[in-house]
């Protein structure tokens, strides 16, 4: 039994950043990177039903990316993955969150996991696209926001139950195999310590090229997306007026403030 | 069998006299006997101890056994904080150590040197001599034994409290009665031996009073004489004298045998245990902690066996006296934990897994959990790591350690609290236990009108170390300017490594992280490395402390001072001026890291007292300063609510101080902690916390050019 | 292709304010000749055609699926139908959970131009354009879609204008296509997330976020609240933690601060997802250490200091 997790590393803006010459992204001078929040929850899930399975279940976690996504996938190794595969070809350059999953199918494809996790969102881009793009590429059950699951490996369904707006839940039965992108707070991540992630690197990542997967160029990067970037610019912030003086003088204006507001009752 | 009758000059006591050849042989069949038990005993604890992982010790063998034998015979590590423990041990050591010395020596003549060589020297002056002061000694042994009873059973002391912190009544494991009951039974064993003995040698004088040289001697054992008079004047005649003697000799020879072979399943072995540990300290116990080796598995301590041989020993040492309990600021405040009690739970699981003859299987050696003798979860994270318990420990017991690496297994499991955990990624993911970015670190010099150099830039005579706090929390940032502008008055040379310097590491250690620790030190040690300057200087005890300590493990060795020092330096030499002398009332709160473990008492002292201020102490201060709280990654922990924070508890008693104007620190992390606690005990308006760095400043601006510059 | 096409959403019988939101943003994208369609998928969809009849709609397409509530696959397969049928140029959804369960499968087998959580669209020399937040919603990004006829915009809730309600739009229905469903819907659980504080009808609130540090710090502003005048409530890590009940959770997950007309914030960092559920409110108050922290954007005023010396000072005052 064999469980899919596909992982992004994620890039976050440092202090004064600077948009690049072309105007279409960010120096990558100023991007930090890091393994993204969700999938910390999804490679959880996945090591939490290969632990309370009687048989044996492999995590393996997938991403699409350049060397230094290895360390992201280390993490996930430490923390209980059995394999890792990272996927990269310059080609992939420029591909939106489609042209991403397009790679991660064929990924698929070529592991035939029984469930497929992603996260439901990346903390950069926050496309909430990739996995149900998964989905509808392999043609599998799928269901977004995962915040409870209830499955046992090889069942022919699961149970869950989608997040909604509000703090309303709705639970489900889904076929399996399925696609399910997990949400936040579904489970606590175990902590991965330096320690493991240093002897995690004796676990080996399977890197891959398009032709591996079955793809070519024309099938990534612009060719392969659905949307193009124009333009990225910094935006103009609201302004907030500012209210000045020591914390007695502010608290005094705030004061005022509320006390407009509830007509002085208080 | 004859008496031969003895000259005057060659006055003895006749060994075995008027005993039968069959009751010597029996004497000595029991003596050897309880030799036998006794080193098999021995051999058992050796044994257990050499379960433990192995050790090489650093240091001189010489130099350890002197080290040890002036700790012991001064027993200046046992009066600390107890006086009257302090001489009633030694009365009880030396009483005890003469006495034994005392049979050791008749011992030698009459088994060894008489039947061998032919050899006497007990006898005649000799034999008086030391009659008498076997007397005294036994005097001593008694009187230690009456106070250390009236200490136990009437004092009420509350570190002879065995109750723990870390469990409820109702746990088999709560109070230990065992415990008190083998501590009486030693104390009255002693006493009966002592008590016995004088009874013993009075009425061996009565039986033999008409032996002259026997009697006109009499007053050589001058408390011996005194008993005998008594029982003579109760009526004992000689022959009974006889009779009570033959009895006593074998009573008190049977419980004296009957100790020395239950020395090794007893606290008597700490006589052996305390001394041992002793000899192989680590001077820098809780200031430098062992690396883990590569080649090792497991990080941590899981299994009662990952504990080296001489942790095992020090489990063994400790005599339950109870100064670490009491000096504890976790357990001060109501949290579950007493480093007594993480030995004392230790050593009984050692006790029951080690000593018999096969060792059980892995799984029943893990020593975590709520088990009895195993360190619950909750009893770990609480440590400080403040090392009040190592430093007071009169037998060299190092907890800290012993409680590190126990954590260190904690974090590898993930089983800490999730505030930590995320902590811990942050500092792995920005350097920083702020999350900030590593490009604001320097961010604070900006607000000064004069440039910091760039220590990664340019040479500098003095690198500045700034540390986490200093960089980051806007009430330590004013200070970190305060320092800037003083250095820069002094005429220091000075930069700092902006982005170049990552956390230090020494929390993070304590925490058990040790792979992230490696990861930071490393990188600091290279940020160091490749900057050109003479020495350090930093204003946090913390990155002081693993600095100077821990960093030349990982190839780092530098010359480095605490701030106190350097400004201390500054003044001396006349390159800082006091120009408006200060008249507050103050007291000086000893940073951990800065006092307990490097020693550095006197520079904080000595600039307050050329500043003018006046200096009251708090009762705990020096190697007793009781802690803020925030060591042993517990400031990235928040205390659960409700419960007294280390903090409020020494704000409380600072504001005990009638007429306190300052409370003064020279840590950032005291700082935070306190001005929060001095809110939170209601003592706002009442006094103030400062940090030195500010009060140095106040001092050397001129009072007319303050209202400028201010 | 012509037309836009909206898809609106219900829950429960319900009819969600989004889907007037989403008329408000085709309005902005009409190009002349262009038509308005909505289009409701439910198993009754007769009773929201009253809701959707608002100012530029041109047509109510109502679809009458099995379940009474959204499945992946009988969406997937309908709506798809839907723009088969009536190839629009446009399509607007919204960027909702519901979206997210099937919008980016059904775009990727239909080819079209697709972008998400979108809060701006415009043509620029015919073309469309559709702006989104990136790096953590720190910058705006502009997207277009080259090549493609057809584009599906997830828009984002809370931007757009609901239009006024208007007399009638032509109703027409449209069969969806029959369709195995490999989910089954099975019941709704509202989280009873502790007491019964009502945050969508609260006029006042003051929110407490990660800023405040430790637990043991919530009862002071409890108090605070208390003393004001305000209901308390929270950001998403307070609730997670347990430090304050689930039920006093503003944001995307958690309440809408609906009724709410003065919200003040202390140390909340304005993530995206908290914004989602306050950000409309008349008048912000931020209070926050970090000048730079998101809140201040959308705040009317701002405080940046210390929260707990200012919450002390405001407590003196009241």
């Amino acid at each position: 039994m064999k469980i899919l997790v596909a992982v992004k590393q994620v890039a976050a803006l440092d202090e004064d950043f600077e948009i690049r010459a072309d105007g279409r992204d960010v120096e990558a001078d100023f991007l930090i990177r890091d393994l993204n929040e969700w999938d910390d929850f999804s490679l959880e899930e996945a090591v939490k039903i290969k632990e309370a399975a009687a048989e044996p279940v492999e995590v393996v976690a997938v991403s699409v990316g350049p060397e230094e996504v290895d360390e992201s996938l280390r993490k996930c190794l430490a923390k209980g993955a059995d394999r890792a595969v990272r996927i990269w070809d310059a080609a992939v350059e420029g591909s939106d969150s489609i042209a991403i999953a397009r790679i991660l199918a064929a990924a698929a494809r070529r592991e035939a996991p029984n469930l497929l996790f992603a996260g439901v969102q990346s903390s950069d881009q926050s496309f909430a696209s990739t996995g149900i793009a998964v989905a509808g590429l392999l043609g599998w059950p799928h269901a977004a926001v995962v915040s409870a699951l209830s499955y046992s490996p090889g069942a022919k369904s699961a149970v869950l139950r989608r997040e909604l707006e509000g703090g309303l839940l709705h639970e489900i039965e889904i076929q399996c195999p399925a696609v399910l992108t997990i949400q936040l707070g579904i489970n606590t991540p175990r902590y991965a310590s330096l320690r493991s992630i240093k002897q995690a690197a004796a676990k080996p990542i399977e890197v891959l090229s398009l032709a591996d997967v079955g793809l070519n160029a024309g099938d990534v990067g612009e060719a392969g997306s659905l949307s193009r970037v124009r333009r990225m610019y910094i935006p103009e912030r609201g302004r907030a007026q500012l209210i000045e003086g020591d914390a007695a003088a502010q608290a005094a204006r705030l004061a005022e403030i509320i006390r407009e507001f509830t007509g002085g009752s208080v | 069998m004859s008496i031969p009758v003895s000259r005057t000059d060659a006055v003895t006591r006749i060994l075995f006299e008027a005993f039968g050849k069959a009751e010597v042989r029996l004497f000595y069949l029991i003596g050897y006997a309880a030799i036998a038990v006794f080193f098999y005993g021995a051999y058992v604890q050796v044994r257990k101890y050499r379960r433990g992982a192995a050790l090489k010790l650093e240091g001189g063998l010489w130099k350890r056994l002197g080290d040890m034998l002036s700790a012991v015979l001064s027993h200046r590590t046992i009066e600390r904080r107890d006086r009257g423990a302090g001489g009633a041990h030694r009365l009880i050591f030396y009483g005890f150590m003469l006495l034994f010395a005392g049979t050791a020596t008749i011992t030698l003549q009459y088994d060894i040197l008489e039947p061998l060589f032919g050899i006497r020297f007990w006898y005649g002056e000799f034999y008086l001599v030391f009659s008498l002061v076997l007397d005294v000694a036994g005097v001593a042994l008694i009187a230690g034994l009456v106070y250390m009873m009236y200490r136990r059973g009437w004092m009420r002391l509350p570190k002879l409290d065995y109750a723990r912190p870390d469990r409820v009544p109702g746990d088999p494991d709560f109070d230990r009665p065992q415990y008190r009951r083998e501590d009486w039974a030693f104390l009255w064993i002693l006493l009966i031996i002592g008590v016995t003995g004088y009874v013993l040698e009075a009425a061996r004088l009565v039986w033999l009073q008409d032996r002259a040289d026997v009697w006109d001697t009499r007053w050589w054992s001058p408390v011996g004489a005194a008993v005998a008079e008594a029982l003579s004047a109760l009526g004992l005649s000689a022959h009974a004298g006889g009779v009570l003697r033959h009895g006593l000799w074998w009573f008190h020879g049977l419980i004296a045998l009957v100790l020395i072979a239950l020395i090794p399943f007893t606290k008597v072995k700490h006589i052996f245990t305390a001394a041992a540990s002793l000899m192989v300290r680590d001077p820098l116990a809780a200031q430098r902690l062992p690396r883990v080796p590569e080649s090792q598995a497991e990080a941590g301590a899981a299994k009662i066996t990952d504990f080296n041989w001489k942790q095992l020993l020090n489990l063994d040492a400790c005599t339950k006296c109870g100064r670490c309990h009491e000096a504890c600021p976790a357990r001060a405040v109501g949290a579950p934990l007493s480093p007594r009690d993480v030995i004392l739970s230790l050593r009984e699981f050692a006790k029951a897994t080690l000593e018999s003859g096969v060792v059980p299987e892995a799984a029943e050696l893990d020593i975590h959990g709520k088990a009895p003798g195993q360190v619950a979860m909750e009893t770990l994270w609480s440590c400080r790591t403040c090392m009040a318990c190592v430093e007071i420990c009169p037998v060299a017991v190092e907890h800290v350690p012993i409680i590190v690496q126990m954590r260190r297994k904690l974090v590898e499991d993930g089983a800490m609290d999730p505030l930590l955990t995320k902590t811990l990624q942050t500092i792995h993911k920005t350097g920083n236990s702020f999350g900030e970015s590593k490009r604001k670190r320097g961010s604070w010099s900006k607000a000064l009108p004069f440039p910091v150099k760039d220590a990664r830039k340019e040479p500098v005579d003095v690198l500045w170390f700034v540390g986490d706090y200093a960089s980051f929390d806007p009430r330590n940032q004013k200070v970190s300017q305060l320092f800037a502008t003083l250095l820069r008055e002094a005429g220091v040379d000075f930069g700092i490594l902006y982005d170049g310097e990552s956390n230090a590491g020494n929390d993070v250690r304590r925490v058990g992280e040790e792979g992230l620790y490696e990861v930071l030190a490393t990188a600091n040690v290279s940020a160091l490395s490749s900057a050109s300057f003479k020495s350090i200087v930093t204003t946090d005890p913390h990155s002081f402390n693993t600095i100077r300590n821990e960093y030349p493990d990982f190839g780092g060795k530098y010359q480095i001072q605490h701030y106190t020092t350097l400004l201390k330096q500054s003044f001396a030499e006349g390159r800082l001026r006091v120009a408006n002398p200060l008249k507050y009332r103050v007291t000086f709160h000893d940073p951990c890291h800065l006092g307990r473990f490097n020693k550095g008492y006197e520079a904080p002292r000595e600039l307050l007292a050329l500043l003018g201020c006046e200096l009251v102490e708090m009762g705990r201060c020096r190697a007793n300063s009781f802690c803020c709280g925030a060591g042993g990654g517990r400031i990235w922990v928040p205390d659960p609510v409700g419960t007294e924070k280390p903090a409020q508890n020494r704000i409380k008693e600072a504001a005990a101080i009638p007429g306190l104007e300052v409370y003064v620190v020279s840590c950032p992390k005291d700082l935070t902690m306190f001005e929060d606690a001095v809110k939170t005990t209601g003592n706002e308006g009442k006094f103030v916390v400062k940090e030195l760095i500010e009060l140095v400043r106040e001092a050397t601006v001129a009072r007319n050019v303050e209202a400028v510059t201010a | 292709m012509s037309g836009i096409l909206v898809i609106a959403e219900q829950r429960r019988g319900e009819l969600r304010p989004v889907s007037q939101e989403l008329v408000g943003a085709a309005i902005g994208l009409r190009r002349a000749g262009d038509e308005v369609a909505v289009a409701i998928l439910s198993d009754a969809p007769d009773r929201f055609v009253a809701p959707l009849s608002v100012a530029g709609v041109d047509e109510i397409v109502t679809v009458k699926t099995a379940s009474p509530e959204f499945d992946p696959d009988a969406f997937d397969s309908a709506v798809g139908a839907l723009i088969a049928a009536r190839a629009p140029d446009v399509v607007l959804a919204a960027h909702s959970v519901d979206s997210f369960g099937y919008a980016a499968a059904l775009a990727t087998r239909l080819g079209m131009g697709f972008a998400t959580d979108v809060f701006k669209a415009e043509r620029i020399d015919g073309e469309l354009v559709a702006t989104r937040g990136g790096y953590g919603q720190k910058v705006n990004v502009e997207v277009d879609f080259p090549g493609r006829a057809t584009v599906l915009l997830c828009v984002r809730g809370n931007v757009f204008k609901p239009p006024e309600p208007s007399a009638s739009p032509r109703v027409t229905s449209f069969a969806a296509p029959p369709v195995m469903s490999r989910s089954k819907g099975r019941e709704f659980i509202e989280l009873s997330g502790g007491d019964d504080v009502d945050m969508a009808a609260a006029e006042f609130i003051l929110t407490i976020g990660r800023g405040i540090g430790e637990e043991s710090k919530v009862p002071q502003f409890r108090e605070l609240a208390d003393a004001v005048g305000a209901t308390l409530g929270c950001s998403r890590p307070i609730a997670d933690a347990g430090w304050l009940p689930k039920s006093r959770q503003v944001g995307q997950s958690g309440k809408t601060a609906s009724a709410c007309k003065l919200y003040i914030a202390m140390g909340v960092s304005g993530a995206i997802q908290h914004l989602a559920g306050m950000k409309h409110v008349g008048t912000i108050v931020a209070v926050n250490s970090d000048a730079e922290a998101s809140i201040f954007g959308v705040a009317k005023y701002g405080i940046v200091g210390d929260i707990f010396e200012v919450a002390d000072e405001l407590r003196k005052l009241f």
